[in-house]
């Protein structure tokens, strides 16, 4: 998007992709990024002076509140990254190892299939796609019989960044323990929006990114590593410790973490954090939920539209998809913008086998996303919208 | 001449841990940058009073923090210290 002041108007703009990012923020992510950056130095780690020191303790307690919010009582164990892709990739290749067999879902996102498509194409590791339902719930009985004696790690889209549909972690966790098989969550679309309680699920692996539903800047994001598993970083450099000699070090957080982090996105991500502890994460749920069962209901009443994913909202997180018969999505995200200064996301949104799984591949959906500070009437504005483009559409 | 202790950690992680979790409690203490005299993985380490050093020491075991050394320096403004490497069982 061209956000030159000229060519956006952002008072008239509807916002409705913050499965995409997250907007607007809270302003105190806005002022905290700022402050950070005009007031204390970048480079935290790497002396004793006081400007850092307020930089380290900034970045200390960005990590507590992320422990706290997702039942972690070491903070040490959380460690940034630059979102969730990032925090992926350094899952995947820094605990796979040669011969190993994973199983992901068919939801995940190209964050998760390439870096796997990568090490299965170069002979590494085998894989298996575990299908899901027209509604996007994955096939446990299919889980059950698709554990090999190789098989480490299954991996678990938390919700459908395309439909929404949140997956049945706990059942699926306790599947893969079963079997000795670790378990590695992405939790990009629901992190922030849908309690997840780490230590109660036994959850191994998480990947979060900071620009969505946690309101931070982008830039930001991280990884949870549960005791006793030890990924090989897949950065060495200076962590500002050990500095005499050339070995990484070996203890958590550093040693998933080289390199300055991003201070002012993490100050950022800080304050996106406190707003959701403040408001409660109870509330901003219902909020999204009410306002998803509304869309999708007044969706439902045009005869033209097709909606996907499960009939009840609380079931849903995040994205939600539909089409118009005989129309091209790309088309309609066109005309709801240039028409209707209406923002969503039309395509694939990066999970191709989630398509195919719903019979919407290549064509793919219109999906809406609205966030915490959308509101009733925006609803309303969208629907009116929408409901204008199906009867020009009728007309042909 | 003044007679301080100090605590060095493996990481900033911990020596930041350190000053968070003593600072909810009535611990007094500085976060200060290392002396020279000593040698520490982390350019940052804790400054107290040496009677204070055990319960210090202990609160921290007690809750996740790693440290790296603990030691006893005589202080006589910039003149080098006279330095002695303390063992955790060696404190009361
Ligand atoms: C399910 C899912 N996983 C991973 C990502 C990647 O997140 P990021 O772009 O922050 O790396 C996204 C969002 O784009 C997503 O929806």
């Amino acid at each position: 998007m061209n956000c030159n002041k000229d060519s956006v108007n952002h008072e008239l703009n509807l916002y409705f992709d913050n499965s995409a990012t997250s907007w607007p923020k809270p302003e105190a992510v806005y002022r905290a990024a700022e402050l950070q950056m005009r007031q204390m130095c970048g480079n935290p780690g790497r002396s004793g002076h006081t400007r850092m020191l307020e930089a380290d303790r900034l970045i200390y307690r960005t990590r507590e509140a992320l422990a706290a919010l997702f039942k972690v009582d070491d903070p040490s164990r959380i460690i940034f990254a630059l979102n969730a892709t990032d925090a992926l990739n350094i899952a995947l290749k820094g605990f796979l190892k040669t011969g190993d067999h994973v199983i992901f879902t068919a939801l995940e996102h190209n964050s998760v299939l390439r870096p796997l498509g990568t090490m299965r194409r170069n002979g590494l590791i085998t894989t298996t796609m575990l299908p899901c339902s027209l509604e996007g719930y994955p096939d446990l009985e299919f889980l059950e019989n698709a554990y090999q004696p190789q098989t480490s790690l299954l991996v678990i889209n938390h919700a459908s960044n395309v439909i929404g549909t949140v997956a049945p972690l706990r059942k699926m966790i306790e599947s893969a323990h079963k079997k000795g098989v670790k378990v590695l969550v992405d939790a990009a679309q629901t992190a922030g929006t849908i309690d997840i309680d780490i230590a109660d699920l036994d959850i191994d692996l998480l990947a979060f990114t900071g620009h969505k539903s946690l309101l931070g800047p982008t830039g930001t994001g991280g990884l949870y590593v549960k005791v006793g598993i030890d990924l090989k970083p897949l950065r060495e450099g200076g962590t500002g410790s050990h500095s005499e000699i050339d070995l990484h070090p070996e203890s958590m957080p550093e040693r998933l973490e080289a390199g300055t982090l991003n201070s002012a996105g993490l100050a950022g991500l800080l304050e996106g954090i406190n707003f959701i502890r403040e408001t409660g994460l109870d509330q901003i749920r219902e909020h999204e939920t009410a306002l998803r069962r509304s869309l999708r209901e007044q969706l439902m009443e045009m005869r033209q539209i097709t909606v996907y994913g499960p009939e009840e909202a609380a079931e849903c997180a995040g994205s939600l998809s539909f089409t118009i018969r005989d129309t091209d999505c790309g088309e309609i995200g066109y005309i709801l913008e240039n028409n209707f200064g209406i923002l969503c996301r039309t395509g694939l949104h990066c999970a191709p086998l989630a398509h195919q799984a719903f019979g919407t591949f290549p064509g793919g959906t219109i999906r809406l996303s609205p966030g915490f500070f959308t509101k009733a009437g925006d609803i309303q504005f969208l629907i009116n919208a929408i409901r204008e483009i199906v009867a020009l559409t009728e007309k042909g | 001449m003044a007679t301080n202790c100090y605590v060095t950690f493996p990481t900033i992680f911990y020596a930041i841990r350190a000053e968070s979790l003593l600072k909810q409690k009535d611990f007094t203490f500085k976060m200060v940058p290392v002396p020279r005299s000593i040698s520490s993985s982390c350019g940052t380490a804790l400054r107290c009073a040496c009677p204070d050093l055990s319960k210090i020491r202990q609160y921290l075991a007690d809750h996740q923090t790693e440290m790296e050394g603990l030691y006893q320096l005589e202080e006589d403004g910039f003149k080098m210290p006279i330095v002695k490497e303390l063992q955790s069982d060696e404190l009361q």
